[in-house]
């Protein structure tokens, strides 16, 4: 029985997780949805497991930038958990896979009911903000080409897969910058041979040549996370026989 | 909403009340806290918290500003958020964190209250009251620290510097603020030249005057058509998010 949860559910104490369980239903995130957008009222919260949601902040009408990026470390939809309905950016699924789906009304329930639910979210804000703040500071600071490693490197980590789709487009949000650049840094490191890319899929080569080419904020963000404890507890069945079906 | 000259009309010493988030509280709550609340003078550039320090105390500004600063491994600094009379400083401590991942800075001279960590996370726990008001004030937060982000990436010096110093005003009182070129560009996480440039392109279009580190903004109506709409996106959510002064106000007299 592998140990494929959110780690987040996973860090409940048993009961209160067996008690979530009832109200939370499997889905499978399509990349490129959009779960929200900046206004949205807020009417599932999801927790990936195998899939990666980017949070994103439009501006200006035609551009946006990824704040944060959320997989099975955490939920999407943490406003709800403090107490506003209403979400403040664009919830875009980045990486296809299953993940947890619950009712904005349960979620409200649930938090008043299992007070260990409101602490873990609550820790797992913190480091989302964290998360936020650091990739803010990256993205003034370091090179283009640093940060498209960086950013491989953490969607690696939470679709637990080296080959992703990706376009240049969403790229180019996700890093703030134009599509030229996006496609200078990616030229650079597939000619270092750390990553092949074409057609709109990317695959990691070397990983650890991508993270010797990441600024320290890939190693930051990850150590943030992992202080999060990642507990053993058993996915539940429905959601290991839809895993198992779909690799 | 975040004009003080509307909300505290008194030049009296700072009270715990001229805080939003204390002033909103019920009686019952803020007579709980107001003996474990201690007054503190906030001067400028005065550290609050080191990043990946722990923290003692929460801290409410009356009428200083604190500047949330993150700090990189390579020692480089950005400001990702500014926290004035509307809220508090040192949200890490009831979130659960152990440490803090930004530095918090005076930027703006004046007072504060604060609150042991112990009574701090106490009272978190235990008063749901005031436990939804400071989650609310942490989403708040989190919208201007994204909005930051999105800007710094996006937007001109120029615009950037009119959004902070927006920001900035709604949490002083008057049109005058005190600031170093060099504090700001550690703020904008620019270089001093580049804050030089763009403020004196404001100066030479008389939307402020700066000397000697004293900035005098004198058309504000027009600094507000210069800057970005990222002012404009804190500003309404802050509104939507947070009381209204004038529940403040009821509250400080009341």
């Amino acid at each position: 029985m592998a140990a494929i949860l959110n780690s987040l559910l996973a860090a409940l104490p048993h009961k209160s997780y067996q008690r979530m369980l009832s109200g939370l239903a499997p889905v499978t995130l399509t990349f490129g949805d959009i779960l929200y957008h900046p206004g949205d009222t807020i009417r599932d919260v999801f927790f990936p497991i195998e899939s990666l949601v980017s949070l994103l902040t439009p501006v200006d009408g035609h551009l946006a930038l990824e704040v944060g990026m959320v997989g099975r470390e955490g939920m999407v939809g943490v406003p709800l958990a403090l107490g506003i309905g209403v979400s403040s950016v664009r919830a875009l699924v980045q990486g296809a896979g299953p993940a947890l789906k619950m009712s904005a009304d349960r979620f409200r329930t649930e938090l008043h009911a299992i007070p260990a639910l409101q602490t873990e979210v609550n820790l797992y804000v913190h480091t989302l903000m964290a998360q936020i703040s650091q990739t803010a500071a990256c993205n003034r600071f370091h090179v283009v080409e640093a940060r498209l490693a960086r950013w491989l490197l953490m969607t690696r980590d939470r679709v637990r897969s080296g080959t992703f789709r990706m376009t240049h487009e969403f790229l180019s949000h996700m890093l703030g910058v134009r599509r030229v650049g996006v496609t200078e840094a990616a030229t650079a490191l597939q000619r270092r041979r750390l990553i092949e890319y074409s057609r709109g899929s990317i695959k990691i080569l070397d990983h650890a040549g991508l993270e010797a080419a990441c600024c320290d904020c890939y190693t930051v963000v990850r150590d943030m996370h992992d202080g999060v404890v990642y507990s053993k507890i058993p996915a539940p069945s429905f959601v290991e026989a839809r895993l198992s079906s779909a690799a | 909403m975040f004009d003080m000259r509307n909300v505290f009309p008194t030049t009296a010493p700072p009270s715990p009340k001229q805080n939003l988030l204390l002033a909103t509280l019920s009686d019952e709550t803020y007579r709980r806290l107001l003996p474990s609340l201690e007054g503190v003078p906030l001067p400028l550039g005065m550290v609050l918290y080191e990043s990946g320090g722990t923290q003692g105390h929460v801290y409410f500004p009356t009428d200083s500003i604190v500047s949330l600063l993150y700090v990189l491994a390579d020692g480089a600094s950005a400001e990702i958020a500014v926290t004035g009379f509307e809220g508090l400083v040192g949200i890490a401590l009831f979130m659960g964190g152990e440490t803090t991942p930004s530095r918090a800075v005076v930027q703006s001279a004046g007072h504060g209250y604060r609150l042991r960590a112990s009574v701090c996370r106490a009272q978190f726990d235990a008063n749901p009251e005031l436990q939804h008001l400071l989650l609310r004030f942490t989403q708040a937060l989190i919208t201007q620290m994204t909005q930051t982000a999105v800007c710094n990436r996006h937007h001109s010096i120029d615009q950037q510097l009119c959004r902070w110093l927006l920001l900035s005003l709604d949490r002083l009182k008057g049109d005058h603020l005190t600031m170093t070129q060099e504090l700001i560009a550690n703020m904008l996480g620019v270089r001093r030249e580049g804050v030089t440039e763009a403020a004196s392109r404001l100066q030479a279009d008389g939307l402020i005057d700066y000397r000697r580190g004293h900035i005098h903004v004198t058309d504000r109506n027009r600094l507000e058509a210069r800057v970005c709409e990222c002012y404009g996106v804190v500003k309404r959510e802050y509104d939507r998010l947070l009381p209204s002064p004038r529940t403040a106000q009821t509250a400080a007299i009341g």
